[in-house]
């Protein structure tokens, strides 16, 4: 990414992310929200998230930062990091 | 529709995973199509395949039904007759061993890495007998793909007991074993992984988190492979290979450039035709007819395989050989006809892309490949779609491309006599029938999943299916047929099978090769059904005919001898009963082998 990506932008393309591997087109993401908040978020559709994500924002997680999120503001706050 | 062999053909884009998944969920549940019922146990994460399975086989016409074992609880499952594996009645247990796993028993392996290698496989063969001895499913054992450590560098080849080549000897182990387990077949995701290319299809973070054994990007082609390895098993396979000539099998065009100017040469601009027609001459050698469509002039198209000395190809390995100006959906029907298989069982290769998109639309069975612009790039593209996958290999196919070029001897013949009953009885027909053995067994298992449409029940038995028969032969009348004749010998060409069901004998399935249409086979053998019942103090003779989009051909099996029709179901289904008294034998043109002729022809 070469142009700087706000936080709101993030959540915008993030939020298309999660309605595609969710299958629900009218997701919407808070940052307090978890993996128990989101039907079918398991660990195969964790994996898929992180990979989309990265596919998306072109940039890389490590397993340490996967397994430290815990909410979706943590996502969007990794993303805002490593985007920049 | 070959919709299965179709899906090969797509590009890459139609194997995206999260399309995929989506694609499962919606997909409609239709009563219509055949289930399959799949059994997924590993030592890795298996979650990923479920839908990726459903959605494949979807497309191909099936709806698939999984089942997941326990996570890296294989054992668990096999080994209790009464487990929820067994329960679940699989038709194939795909045994998903990741290489990620190997390699952490074999850094905590106790002893040596000869002995861990020998554990190993004897533990997978332990589990193969295990699930043979209580289910007759499929079973899929997938090989270890190549770790990317190598503990030596390029001296681990010379050191045997580092990881590299003790994963390369147990792949080697694996498909050693598998050859002396008919029902076990090597899901070869190791071939899979290095088309991929390993340092792309490992993605450890995947594994440490959920036990996924590869990049997600590349689950789809695990799970084609399991579909495609699964479809050649219910007889789904490439039988014919259709072949343009000008671009296609030498560079250039015959009738403009003459037969010294087309690139055919083993080196240079003419080594990708040779290579390519090298690949085709082994494929006939392995069974698979080849035919040529041509728009050409018939001298011309002809003068290579006759004159040119660098042609790998010659008229020996061409099943049909049409050249001329129609179009080509025309002229595969006519090779359709010639040879009587299915379009369906045929891959149309051709350099013109108007040619390619013309036979896809008259003739939406016939699979059609994209073959890339540059020659250089046609066997690779060809190969990377992997059309001919199989599910046996018998000494029949060694011997079919001759066999069809015999029987096109025979058809020239047919019309100089004066009416079909004299020239039935010159061909000096032998018949060969007995109960089945160990020797003709992978031949029986064969016709029974390739024959289409000289097929009363489609029942595809597997090897395994048809071994129990054999072996529990109580109440069971397995037989084969062998014909022969003076210009040649037709093989194992029909199978039958019956049931003792009270006073009756149950035809359960009766199948035949369309090679011998219209040779009075059927009546030999129905006659020979019929004295079976006879000496088994039967009163009747009772047979079914399922219908399905390919055995039209049969409908009216039953009839011809006599028989009555008892029910008919809303599904088409029909059900027939003939008594002992009332059956005639009808005319047939063959004779019986006696034992000593059989020594004599060798069988």
């Amino acid at each position: 990414m070469t142009t700087q990506l706000s936080p709101e932008q993030i959540k915008t393309e993030l939020t298309g992310i999660f309605r595609k591997v969710f299958d629900d087109p009218l997701l919407t993401l808070r940052d307090d929200m978890k993996a128990a908040d989101v039907e079918g978020w398991d660990s195969l559709s964790h994996i898929t998230l992180i990979v989309s994500i990265e596919r998306s924002f072109r940039i890389k997680v490590t397993l340490a930062e996967i397994q430290r999120l815990n909410d979706v503001g943590a996502l969007i706050q990794l993303i805002h990091q490593k985007v920049h | 529709m070959n919709s299965d062999l179709r899906m090969q053909t797509e590009t890459s884009s139609n194997l995206d995973y999260c399309s995929l998944i989506s694609e499962a969920k919606h997909a409609r549940f239709d009563p219509n199509l055949p289930e399959i019922r799949i059994a997924l146990l590993g030592d890795a994460s298996t979650q990923q395949f479920v839908p990726l399975l459903k959605a494949l086989f979807r497309r191909a016409g099936f709806n698939a039904v999984v089942y997941e074992g326990p996570f890296a609880g294989i054992e668990l499952d096999v080994y209790d007759a009464d487990s929820p594996l067994y329960r679940f009645r699989p038709d194939c247990i795909a045994l998903l061993n990741a290489s990620q796993a190997l390699r952490i028993q074999y850094y905590a392996r106790p002893g040596t890495a000869a002995e861990f290698l020998q554990g190993t496989v004897e533990r997978m063969e332990r589990i193969w007998s295990a699930i043979q001895a209580r289910s007759t499913a499929l079973i899929l054992q997938s090989n270890f793909v190549l770790p990317l450590e190598r503990l030596f560098g390029n001296y681990d080849h010379k050191v045997p007991d580092s990881l590299y080549p003790v994963t390369a000897a147990m792949n080697t182990q694996i498909a050693e074993r598998s050859r002396s387990h008919a029902g076990v077949v090597v899901n070869d995701i190791e071939a899979i992984a290095s088309w991929v290319g390993r340092r792309a299809w490992f993605d450890e973070r995947l594994w440490f988190l959920a036990k996924t054994f590869c990049a997600l990007d590349h689950c789809p082609l695990v799970a084609q492979n399991m579909v495609q390895i699964v479809l050649a098993n219910r007889g789904r396979v490439v039988k014919c290979v259709i072949l343009d000539l000008d671009n296609t099998l030498w560079g250039g065009i015959v009738g403009d450039d003459g037969l010294n100017g087309i690139k055919l040469s083993s080196h240079g601009d003419g080594e990708p035709f040779h290579l390519l027609q090298s690949f085709l001459r082994e494929l006939s050698r392995r069974g698979i007819l080849l035919a040529v469509c041509s728009k050409n002039d018939s001298n011309n198209a002809m003068e290579p395989f006759l004159n040119h000395p660098e042609m790998v190809l010659k008229l020996e390995h061409i099943a049909a050989f049409v050249a001329n100006w129609d179009d080509k959906a025309q002229n595969i029907r006519r090779i359709q006809e010639l040879l009587n298989i299915g379009f369906d069982s045929m891959v149309f290769l051709d350099d013109n892309p108007f040619e390619r998109n013309l036979v896809r639309e008259l003739l939406p069975g016939v699979v059609v490949p994209e073959l890339p612009e540059d020659p250089a790039d046609y066997l690779a593209a060809i190969s990377s779609l992997n059309l001919f996958e199989t599910a046996s290999f018998s000494a029949e196919d060694l011997k079919r491309a001759q066999m069809y070029r015999v029987e096109a001897t025979r058809r020239q013949e047919q019309s100089s006599y004066a009416n079909v009953e004299e020239f039935l009885s010159s061909l000096d027909m032998r018949i060969t029938v007995e109960s089945w053995d160990d020797f003709h067994l992978p031949r029986v298992a064969q016709l029974i999943q390739r024959s289409n449409q000289f097929n009363l029940t489609t029942r595809r038995l597997s090897e395994a299916q048809c071994r129990a028969i054999m072996q529990e032969p109580a109440g069971w009348l397995p037989i084969y047929a062998k014909l022969t004749d003076r210009l040649g010998d037709h093989g194992l060409i029909s199978v039958v099978t019956c049931e003792v069901s009270g006073s009756d004998l149950a035809i359960r399935d009766w199948l035949m090769s369309c090679r011998v249409l219209a040779r009075t086979v059927e009546q030999f053998l129905m006659a020979h059904v019929f004295d079976c019942a006879r000496r088994l103090g039967l009163s009747r003779v009772t047979g079914e005919y399922v219908p399905t989009p390919k055995n039209a051909m049969v409908r009216d099996f039953f009839a011809q001898f006599g028989f009555q029709k008892i029910s008919e179901e809303a599904d088409g289904r029909t059900l027939w009963a003939l008594s002992l008294e009332t059956f005639r034998p009808p005319a047939t043109y063959i004779r019986q082998t006696q034992p000593a002729e059989l020594a004599a022809i060798g069988s």
